[in-house]
């Protein structure tokens, strides 16, 4: 039926499918947010906390008290937004949580630009200075705006199948 | 206006303030899954920071082991007469990563060492040679003070260096805090500040990085080999429980594969020459 629609009404007709099938693409965009975060942060968990801290200190950002807190919270923070965002639980606010998130990482990547380090984002563990020329900004920046793109979706479409929202009642 | 009409706009009314009471219990909920959301996210966040925080690696403040220099300018801490393995630590006093394994497992070095369980060379060389300033030149003098220390004060003055690293990117390491943190061990001479000040042990840093990178094939820093077998960072040299078990595990070995035949110099004068 979805197809005879597509092929019918052109690119609102694709729309009307698209609209129609909100709920399961929801479903999908919380899978694909949930394993991207919930492997991010476990990541960064796994490794060894002084591979941590060097991770979040090589961006110069932070002051050094704040540096082993973050290391050290970023990580649960990424892991319990992607179970909270699997389940279904309070979907928009995690959502928003996430885009922020993005919108930080990303601020983050383009100082770290601007001033001209050479780091590795260590978005997926790792992290630290590299050598001139291994730096991957561009591309870690349009890697992070695509993952936000999928937490606007769940901000614009947070109703989706199989949900905790639904079971308690949104 | 009839009876009828006022009785079906009473029902309206009533309808209306039904819906009205539905949206706002919709509201409320809405409200209170949205912030058990949040608060469940924060909480996760802050018990982690607190426990992972609360747990202070407890620093070693037993005797150390003996420390010797030898003919290459290596630092050997050992037990006389220990028939235990040997760990080559390879280390830039300006590297963050060699400062976060110094604080995770510089504890267990140091004890492993003086209960003769295991042997350790201290390698500082210049990794940071071919980084800009300040990074470039932090490095450098922070080697330079390090070899004009005494060798018996090797250990405390090598946790001094770390413990007052400049975070990457800004100056450090200046001739005249590498003299204070010496006065405040007690072993500030004036042919230490001598030392220091004229960058006198520049051509063994030279020799001491050649071997390093030529010999070795040391491209990081930390570089830590035990009887030879270079360590990985994260499993194991970040990790002070596996660190000890692989020191434990691992056979005894031989002192003087890497420097020249020479015996170790038991002199604690910096007085070694470099080796080429």
């Amino acid at each position: 039926m979805a197809g005879e629609m597509a092929a019918a009404g052109g690119r609102d007709g694709i729309l009307r499918v698209v609209l129609r099938q909100q709920e399961w693409i929801t479903l999908v965009v919380r899978l694909a947010l949930a394993v991207i975060l919930g492997m991010a942060g476990y990541a960064k968990f796994s490794e060894a906390e002084g591979l941590q801290k060097v991770a979040v200190s090589s961006y110069r950002i932070l002051p050094q008290g704040m540096v082993a807190p973050v290391a050290f919270g970023l990580p649960v923070l990424e892991m319990a937004l992607a179970a909270l965002i699997l389940l279904g639980f309070a979907t928009r606010a995690m959502a928003i949580s996430v885009g922020l998130l993005f919108v930080v990482f990303i601020a983050g990547i383009i100082s770290v630009w601007a001033r001209g380090l050479s780091i590795d984002c260590g978005c997926f563990g790792g992290g630290g200075l590299v050598a001139k020329g291994q730096t991957h900004y561009l591309r870690e920046i349009f890697r992070d705006l695509g993952f936000f793109v999928l937490a606007a979706w769940l901000m614009v479409f947070p109703r989706g199948k199989l949900a905790l929202d639904r079971w308690l009642g949104l | 206006m009839s009876k009828a009409a006022r009785q079906r706009s009473a029902r309206e009314r009533l309808a209306e303030e039904r819906k009205r009471q539905a949206q706002k219990q919709q509201r409320a909920r809405r409200l209170m899954i949205s912030l058990s959301g949040l608060v469940i996210v924060a909480l996760a966040v802050v018990i982690t920071v607190y426990f992972v925080n609360k747990k202070d690696p407890n620093a070693y403040t037993g005797a150390l082991a003996p420390t010797t220099r030898q003919s290459d300018g290596a630092i050997l801490a050992a037990k006389p007469g220990a028939k235990a393995p040997k760990l080559e630590l390879f280390e830039d006093f300006q590297c963050p990563i060699c400062h976060e394994f110094e604080n995770s497992s510089g504890s267990t070095i140091k004890r492993l060492a003086a209960e003769g369980k295991v042997n350790v060379l201290y390698y500082p060389f210049w990794l940071f040679k071919q980084q800009t300033d300040p990074i470039r030149g932090n490095s450098q003098r922070a080697a330079n003070a390090a070899l004009c220390a005494p060798a018996d004060k090797w250990i405390p003055y090598h946790d001094a260096i770390y413990k007052h690293q400049p975070a990457e990117g800004s100056k450090g390491f200046s001739n005249k805090d590498l003299i204070g943190w010496a006065k405040d061990l007690g072993f500030d001479t004036p042919q230490f500040e001598q030392c220091v000040n004229g960058n006198q042990k520049q051509s063994q840093i030279d020799s001491m990085t050649n071997y390093a990178e030529q010999a070795r094939k040391v491209t990081g820093t930390p570089t830590v080999f035990l009887n030879g077998q270079s360590l990985d960072l994260n499993s194991t040299l970040l990790n002070a429980k596996n660190l000890e078990k692989a020191i434990l595990a691992a056979p005894p070995a031989a002192l003087s594969t890497s420097a020249p035949s020479t015996p170790p110099s038991t002199a604690t004068s910096p007085s070694a020459t470099p080796k080429k």
